[in-house]
């Protein structure tokens, strides 16, 4: 069978979906175009900003580079999965307090990957923390203040785990 | 992008059966991270894609005695945090982390990185100094082919359109064998090599080997062995980083590399001389020790 538009079944943030969309269509344009959660942003599309980066079966992704077939049977965690204004994650808490936010077209994909790597290294030392957001590009900080909040996060969630 | 017939395999044999009907008008995908580029590049003639990363069989990495099988759907992030990678293939690590970023790292895989063929890709030239081989498979036929004899040219290879990667096989680099990898890019994260190179060394005596391999990425349309200075290395006393400076420089004679939007040929070729011989100088200083 030759198929221009796919089935897919996903869970996203904890939600069942089940969709049919076009078989060129990305993760990045499921979440943005079809699903309306525009906090994963679209940077580059090609897997060099970062900013669409999201969690899909336990590890971090860029969206914009899962086709939407590979989508099927997964489950994805984006930033809106993370935390929400009424209710910020420690690390989103960290990047506000830290001053790791200025434009913020950068934050949610930075704070996904801030989330895996210290769900994956609860003792990340800074270089591991520089190396686990390698991926992510900020124009604006100078990731100083970024690697500061992830190392005020990373206290903050080892404190709470005690 | 543009429109795509999309087939999802769900083993092996399926997929060999998929490839053998569409042949030539098909691609096969597997983490998508360098396809789903080249995809809204426009630059990928084939309208099907063939998907096999639902394939179970085909993703781990498994010891059989003194050989390493890692299957080709196995994520570049596997492989880095595979003990035994770790112990056994040091040179293969150090390359496969200096691949793109974590997010890429966690999608792509390894077949996907060897059959993508780009002169620049970062597993290869490791591959070429662990004596790599490559199983493939088509519907009527399996063969073995030897990294070193698997690509054609830039984006070329030897595998027919019917016919996948199934299996990676590499021995154990063994107790006296050392080696490294380097790359120089435009940064450390998520950058195409402009130049890289992978050394394995076996000791056999003070500042003397007995087997040297040195192959350079992105310096030529295929991954390349450098044959003098493997030569040079067997038979000098590598005694002072002068003569290492000397053997390095040989890299000038090896390689042919282009001018390309990331880095000047003659830029190229200094830096060819230049992360073989920090290379060579770390191990020096080290006592030629792991």
């Amino acid at each position: 069978m030759r198929l221009k538009e796919v089935n897919i079944n996903f869970t996203l943030n904890k939600e069942n979906y089940s969709l049919s969309v076009p078989s060129n269509m990305t993760l990045l344009q499921i979440i943005r175009d079809v699903l309306h959660l525009t906090g994963t942003k679209c940077g580059c599309e090609k897997g060099e900003c970062g900013a669409c980066t999201v969690i899909m079966n336990g590890v971090s992704v860029n969206a914009c580079l899962v086709i939407a077939a590979q989508v099927d049977g997964s489950s994805i965690t984006t930033i809106e999965g993370i935390g929400n204004a009424l209710n910020l994650h420690p690390i989103q808490k960290a990047f506000v307090e830290e001053g790791a936010v200025q434009c913020g077209f950068c934050t949610p994909g930075m704070i996904v990957s801030a989330y895996y790597l210290l769900n994956k290294n609860p003792s990340a030392s800074d270089d591991e923390i520089r190396e686990g957001l390698s991926g992510n590009l900020c124009r604006c900080t100078g990731y100083l203040k970024i690697i500061e909040a992830v190392k005020k996060a990373e206290k903050e969630l080892n404190e709470i785990k005690r | 992008m543009k429109e795509i017939n999309y087939l999802s395999a769900s083993n092996t044999e399926d997929a060999l059966s998929l490839l053998s009907g569409f042949g030539e008008n098909a691609k096969i995908i597997a983490g998508g991270t360098d396809i789903l580029v080249r995809l809204k590049d426009n630059v990928i003639k084939e309208d099907t894609l063939i998907d096999i990363s639902g394939v179970r069989e085909l993703k781990g990495i498994y010891e059989d005695k003194d050989i390493i099988h890692i299957l080709p759907l196995t994520t570049h992030t596997d492989i880095i945090e595979s003990p035994v990678i770790c112990k056994h293939l040091p040179i293969l690590r150090d390359a496969v982390k200096s691949i793109g970023s974590p997010q890429i790292r966690n999608r792509g895989t390894i077949g996907g990185n060897i059959a993508n063929a780009s002169p620049a890709g970062d597993s290869i030239p490791a591959l070429y100094v662990l004596s790599a081989y490559v199983r493939v498979k088509s519907r009527e036929k399996e063969r073995m082919v030897s990294i070193n004899e698997f690509y054609k040219g830039p984006g070329q290879t030897v595998l027919d359109s019917n016919e996948m990667i199934v299996d990676i096989v590499i021995p154990h680099m063994k107790e006296q064998e050392i080696g490294f990898f380097r790359k120089v890019g435009q940064r450390n994260a998520i950058s195409i090599a402009i130049a890289n190179v992978a050394v394995k060394l076996e000791v056999s005596g003070e500042n003397r080997f007995s087997n040297a391999s040195v192959a350079f990425g992105a310096l030529a349309p295929t991954v390349l062995r450098a044959k003098l200075i493997e030569n040079a290395l067997l038979n000098e006393v590598c005694d002072s980083p002068e003569k290492l400076l000397y053997i390095s420089k040989l890299s000038e004679r090896e390689v042919s590399p282009i001018t390309d939007i990331r880095g000047s040929a003659s830029y190229r070729i200094e830096m060819s001389t230049n992360i073989l011989y920090e290379g060579l100088l770390l191990m020096f200083l080290k006592g030629w020790k792991r």
